[in-house]
């Protein structure tokens, strides 16, 4: 008798802890949302140059279809260059609109981290004056100033960066930006050599770079790996794409890189 | 990835930080470039300028004594005045020349700050001045650039007097 509850027991304390071991696994989502934030770069401009230059700015963009991000960044610059022959000064607002194209593959669910090309289409409202224009010939010397001027510029720019996620939610990311000024108020005195968005406009393309930090907040949630964005180029016959893979690992959907999202 | 992402962004950092340095590489004196000739045949064995009203030492822009058909020199205008006035006293016979003109600042680059330029809108003088020619009006930093035979002004003095 003993040793049939003893059996019993034992057979329970078994299938108990097999019960633990057979429950489900948590469900993996992929989280996606509006990310926001502030772009570094423009704090740390006043240790490298000599003029003062201050400004802040924020950025934010939305996934659209897993692999595109549509883009808002707008900020403020004010600009200070004292010269011995002239006293500069430059301040507006300016904002952008655009879109980030990812083209590195999410490796899986969790994997937020992206590559992107993009593009901007800028505009900028600020104003210049110049105070202590001094200069002297045979003839003697003067002193002048410019009074201030309202200025509007549009531009284009070209990006390429990349943003991780280095803790849930938040992201550091970087990038390059080549701007091709459109349109900029004429002045006969003098053209801005700064524009704010734009940056220093003396010769050549002006080239700029962002360093940021964002936040996503996480609205939307799927189980689906976004479909790497098709360069062209010929697809070799047999093999096997391996988002596909994904898709049996995960169950989710690929067709044309759209995504089933969840709100949630 | 995350790794790639610290390094480049500490590479674009440092290549942010760079500058193109802070010197000034253009010119920024405004000078009106002025040729010099009696005609075709008589040479000008000496040439003097002066800014009118200007006699101290030193006070001397231009002193030639070779002898040669044309002359070419550049001559400051004033900053002040909407004229400028110049004594030329050419083979010993000193006329008077003033030439008239406006002017605005005009920013050249972040590192070589504002210049004067000007347009020239017209002239008089003594009669020992034939007649003064403005070929190019606009006198700008770029002016003193200018080859043989291309000036702002030139100014043809009256043979019969010299």
């Amino acid at each position: 008798m003993i040793k049939i509850l003893v059996s019993i027991l034992t057979l329970l304390l078994i299938n108990s802890f097999s019960g633990f071991a057979q429950k489900p696994k948590a469900d993996i989502w992929r989280y996606e949302g509006p990310r926001v934030g502030m772009d570094l770069s423009r704090f740390m401009l006043p240790y490298m140059q000599t003029a003062k230059r201050n400004g802040w700015e924020i950025q934010a963009d939305v996934p659209y279809k897993g692999n595109f991000f549509p883009t808002f960044e707008m900020g403020m610059q004010w600009f200070d260059d004292k010269h011995d022959t002239f006293h500069y000064k430059n301040s507006g607002s300016y904002a952008r609109l655009g879109i980030d194209m990812n083209i590195v593959k999410f490796e899986s669910l969790k994997d937020h981290d992206f590559v992107f090309v993009g593009f901007r289409y800028g505009y900028s409202m600020f104003q210049q004056e110049t105070e202590s224009i001094a200069t002297s010939n045979y003839w003697g010397s003067i002193t002048t100033s410019l009074p201030r001027h309202d200025m509007t510029a549009h531009w284009g720019e070209l990006v390429f960066g990349m943003k991780g996620e280095l803790l849930a939610n938040f992201f550091f990311g970087w990038s390059l930006r080549a701007k091709f000024p459109l349109a900029v108020t004429k002045d006969a005195n003098i053209q801005p050599y700064i524009i704010p968005g734009i940056g220093k406009t003396g010769g050549g393309t002006p080239f700029d770079f962002s360093v940021g930090v964002y936040y996503r907040f996480p609205i939307f949630r799927t189980k689906t790996i976004p479909k790497p964005i098709k360069m062209g180029g010929a697809k070799h016959p047999g093999l096997n794409d391996e988002n596909d893979q994904n898709s049996q690992d995960y169950g989710g959907s690929q067709s044309g890189g759209s995504q089933n999202y969840n709100r949630r | 990835m995350r790794y790639y992402l610290i390094v480049i962004s500490l590479l674009v950092f440092v290549l942010g930080s760079c500058n193109d340095g802070n010197r000034c590489y253009e010119s920024v004196d405004t000078l009106m470039m002025s040729s010099f000739s009696i005609n075709g045949f008589i040479k000008i064995d000496s040439l003097t300028v002066k800014g009118l009203d200007r006699n101290d030492v030193g006070d001397t822009l231009v002193y030639d004594i070779s002898s040669t058909l044309t002359k070419r020199y550049s001559l400051p205008l004033s900053l002040s005045a909407d004229s400028t006035g110049f004594v030329i006293k050419v083979n010993g016979k000193t006329d008077t020349l003033y030439v008239r003109h406006a002017m605005i600042m005009k920013f050249i680059s972040e590192f070589c700050g504002f210049a004067p330029n000007y347009v020239i809108s017209g002239s008089r003088h003594t009669l020992g001045i034939d007649s003064v020619k403005i070929t190019d009006s606009k006198v700008n930093p770029q002016s003193i650039a200018k080859l043989t035979n291309d000036q702002n002004i030139s100014i043809y003095f009256n043979a019969a007097t010299h």
